[in-house]
């Protein structure tokens, strides 16, 4: 069990729905694996590109972007920036040598515990079984 | 007693050495009080002696030396050492020096596929053998001046303003500090109309954007609304001079990021990506996103694609 890889996540998270999510995984004591380091940020709309990348060229495994489901977005449409900027995201990692697989999009509300847990299980596992980031010294 | 000046030449096209020319009126006072000991470009001074008889590098000891052009060889790595240790101030004169240029666009292919594509595989080219004598061997990049040795000041630009040359060189023989780069944006400066961030679908540069002629350019709508691929955003300013309106948009045409990215870290190209999908845009629209938008700034920011 040991020497299985534990990749880095950030994991950044939308104050008004994936945290409060995230929060109720944890009080609700739901296990996910302890692989994700989160921040928070007051909406997904609000996390610039450069964030992931740098994220990713400094050396995190897999990065994790949570936010409010369609409709639901506190600012109303940070979330459909989110998804377009996701997009250009997508499209630059290929530039920088990093595979498209290691950044996610998902949208937890803050009802969502258990599906927060099974977001990042899942992503844990995708990037598992990538290994570690090209990046990583 | 007139400052030395020495000037050297690497990767370039010799555009910024036209801007010295290009000066105009100043340079008359600038000329008298300089005395020009080593330019390639003006002067038969060689590096060796007239006849190739020294065995040592010779440069002048200068007051101020300017270099153009990036890094690609290892003669430009000992030219740029060896100018450092004879100026007291070192200038990078020109994109190309200060981020690599055009010629950094390089960076996105290795040396050897550069070789192969020239000598070789180009269907207009008679395969031969790639040159490798008496001649200085390519780095494995093309380094921007400030990545070999140490640089007072940088003249951005493709190519870099005679406005900012004359300053430079007179702050200098006046003994007053050199001017700094502003810290703003292109978009700071620029005079043109915003009315609402969106952009739909791209132009080409080559249409006609909308503009009335002779119209100040506060009445033409801002370029990258107009659909222009415009790198203002993402560009340092100061291309104006005195007049403070950005170069190409005074001539009605989108920025294209001359000047280099607003500091040493910024990435254009995710800053660029950034912007322009979170207003809409689909960012496949986008042809060649990473030469387009490092164009004059590949040195430490562009390398080779990786293979899949």
């Amino acid at each position: 069990m040991e020497d299985t890889f534990q990749p880095v996540i950030i994991a950044l998270c939308c104050n008004w729905c994936s945290y409060a999510g995230a929060d109720l995984a944890g009080v609700s004591r739901i296990q996910y694996p302890p692989s994700i380091r989160m921040v928070r940020v007051m909406c997904s709309g609000m996390v610039h590109p450069n964030l992931v990348i740098e994220a990713l060229t400094k050396g995190a495994d897999g990065v994790l972007m949570c936010g409010c489901h369609h409709g639901d977005c506190h600012y109303q449409e940070g979330n459909l920036k989110a998804e377009q900027r996701a997009e250009a995201i997508r499209l630059m990692l290929a530039d920088f040598g990093v595979e498209e697989e290691r950044f996610r999009l998902e949208w937890v509300s803050a009802a969502e515990g258990p599906r927060f847990a099974q977001v990042v299980q899942g992503f844990t596992e995708q990037v598992q079984k990538l290994g570690p980031s090209p990046y990583k010294q | 007693m007139a400052a030395r000046i020495a000037a050297e030449w690497f990767s370039i096209c010799g555009g910024c050495e036209v801007t010295i020319l290009d000066i105009g009126e100043p340079l008359i006072d600038v000329l008298k009080q300089v005395e020009i000991v080593h330019m390639p470009v003006l002067m038969d001074h060689k590096l060796f002696g007239q006849t190739g008889e020294n065995a040592e590098m010779d440069i002048p000891p200068a007051d101020v030396g300017l270099i153009s052009g990036g890094i690609r060889s290892e003669e430009h790595k000992q030219l740029a050492q060896e100018m450092r240790k004879k100026c007291k101030v070192l200038i990078s004169l020109g994109s190309c020096a200060c981020f690599g240029g055009i010629p950094a666009l390089n960076n996105l292919y290795t040396t050897d596929e550069i070789l192969h594509k020239v000598y070789r595989d180009s269907v207009s080219t008679e395969a031969n053998g790639i040159p490798n004598e008496q001649i200085p061997p390519l780095t494995d990049r093309v380094y921007a001046l400030h990545e070999v040795v140490k640089v007072d000041a940088y003249l951005p630009g493709c190519p870099t303003t005679p406005e900012m040359v004359a300053g430079a060189l007179l702050a200098l023989l006046a003994g007053k500090p050199l001017p700094t780069l502003p810290s703003k944006s292109v978009c700071d400066e620029c005079p043109t109309k915003r009315e609402k961030k969106s952009v739909s679908t791209l132009k080409r540069r080559f249409e006609d954007p909308e503009f009335t002629p002779g119209a100040p350019l506060t009445e033409m709508r801002c370029l990258m609304e107009q659909g222009y691929l415009c790198l203002g955003p993402a560009t340092r300013a100061g291309c104006g001079g005195s007049d403070g309106n950005p170069r190409c948009i005074r001539a009605y045409m989108p920025c294209e990021g001359c000047f280099g990215p607003l500091s040493e870290k910024a990435n254009p190209m995710v800053d660029m990506m950034g912007a322009l999908s979170s207003i809409g845009l689909d960012p496949k629209q986008i042809p060649d996103r990473a030469a387009t938008f490092n164009r004059f700034a590949g040195a430490g920011r562009l390398r080779p694609m990786p293979r899949r």
